[in-house]
């Protein structure tokens, strides 16, 4: 792939590498340089073109596919995608609409509540260092007791170690957050995709292995900072998502 | 000896050492180790992860032997009931030796870390003396010791490098 602009990192900005390349990419894409359906380059090529690390470009292509600019195809590389973000409008909906554990008739079992480090790509999805501890927690949400979705939620230890130890099946994680944590939620990006569930995924949602399923990532934040990532796999059928939008005034 | 110190006085927080959930895999814990541990500027001793369960109960700890051990193929594993010759250095076994940590490691490195852990059986309280940490960590070859408080809640660990400094200053300022 031949790159028509050539932007440089400077490293002695203040600003985060992996931010630079972010813009750089960015950049790329909204100036219609890379259209949509343009794979990107590899990895090991960006690294090479910005001479940078490989954790940098990754970091960098998580927040583009999480803003909704690339899309990861398995086996195949990552590509530019439409942004469905609308550029019309501004709307909002109250968090609790879109948390699907809200939904009315669903029970919650905690399959866990316990400490783990970033493992796979949970560091870069949470944009935490890999050496921090993570409160993990895992539940089941279950209808009339067939299981409908798996939801997994990170959070650093650091921000709310308490939690480890708060009652959660009926309360809800970001009442928790926000009034006893106080910590505000004021925004949510959220990404819908189709997944293959795993074996054990399977199992717990009662479907055989390799089965597809509804992904719903959700990345929390308190003012600029992240304090949450929530991955959901829902049971196809098991929810169905009612949000309403209002015009902001 | 000076007033004897108690476990408090010597212990680490539990949150120096790595964690991970039991049904997590070998290939995630040397991940883990390799970002947490060899990559940080700061030299942790021992180098090992702490292995918990669903509801943060420590299970045991994973030291990087234990997860080597949990790579390598069942037959090499030590046995009590067979006959195994002394000297493994011979010919024979040159070529097992190029494949122990290749093709049959990568299928292993999927073990769960709570299979290759050694479990934690062994506990000091926070107002034990010293000296019985050093004696659990002697008598049962252990790399660290789990320190509980009187609600049996985990509030760190015992290393044996604070016990050994400790033993040594009152041995050499006898």
């Amino acid at each position: 792939m031949i790159l028509k602009t050539m932007e440089t990192i400077d490293r002695d900005k203040p600003k985060k590498l992996y931010v630079q390349v972010f813009e750089i990419l960015k950049a790329r894409i909204e100036s219609n340089e890379w259209p949509v359906g343009t794979q990107i380059p590899v990895e090991e090529e960006l690294c090479k073109i910005y001479a940078v690390s490989k954790a940098t470009i990754r970091l960098a292509v998580l927040e583009l596919v999480r803003q909704g600019y690339l899309i990861r195809r398995q086996g195949r590389g990552t590509f530019v995608c439409e942004r469905l973000a609308s550029k019309g409008p501004a709307m909002s909906a109250s968090f609790k609409a879109i948390m699907p554990e809200n939904e009315p008739g669903l029970a919650t079992r905690i399959m866990a509540q316990t400490v783990m480090m970033p493992v796979d790509d949970v560091g870069a999805k949470l944009n935490i260092p890999d050496d921090k501890h993570l409160i993990y927690i895992k539940r089941l949400s279950v209808r009339e007791n067939e299981p409908v979705m798996i939801q997994e939620s990170f959070l650093p230890h650091s921000l709310c170690p308490q939690l480890l130890r708060d009652e959660i099946t009926k309360t809800s994680l970001l009442d928790l957050l926000e009034d006893k944590y106080e910590l505000p939620i004021t925004r949510i990006a959220e990404n819908f995709d189709v997944t293959e569930l795993s074996s054990e995924e399977s199992k717990q949602l009662g479907l055989p292995a390799g089965a597809a399923a509804l992904l719903l990532e959700q990345h929390f934040f308190s003012n600029d900072r992240q304090i949450m990532y929530v991955r959901s796999v829902i049971k196809p059928g098991g929810i169905r998502f009612s949000i309403e939008f209002n015009k902001n005034s | 000896m000076s007033a004897i110190k108690t476990i408090k006085d010597v212990m680490v927080d539990v949150f120096d050492f790595p964690h991970l959930p039991y049904w997590f895999t070998l290939r995630q814990a040397m991940g883990i180790v390799q970002k947490s541990l060899l990559a940080g500027e700061r030299c942790l001793y021992p180098l090992a992860i702490l292995v918990f369960d669903e509801k943060y109960n420590l299970l045991g700890t994973l030291g990087l032997r234990d997860i080597m051990k949990g790579l390598e193929p069942a037959f090499l594993k030590s046995t009590t009931s067979a006959q195994v010759p002394d000297d493994e250095s011979g010919e024979e076994l040159a070529l097992i030796w190029e494949a122990v940590f290749s093709g049959g490691s990568n299928d292993k490195a999927d073990t769960q870390v709570g299979e290759a852990m050694v479990p934690a059986r062994y506990f000091a309280q926070t107002d034990d003396p010293i000296t019985k940490a050093a004696h659990l960590l002697t008598r049962h070859n252990l790399i660290l010791l789990p320190v509980l408080d009187s609600n049996k809640k985990l509030v760190g660990v015992v290393r044996e490098i604070e016990i050994f400094n400790e033993l040594a200053n009152s041995v050499l300022q006898a």
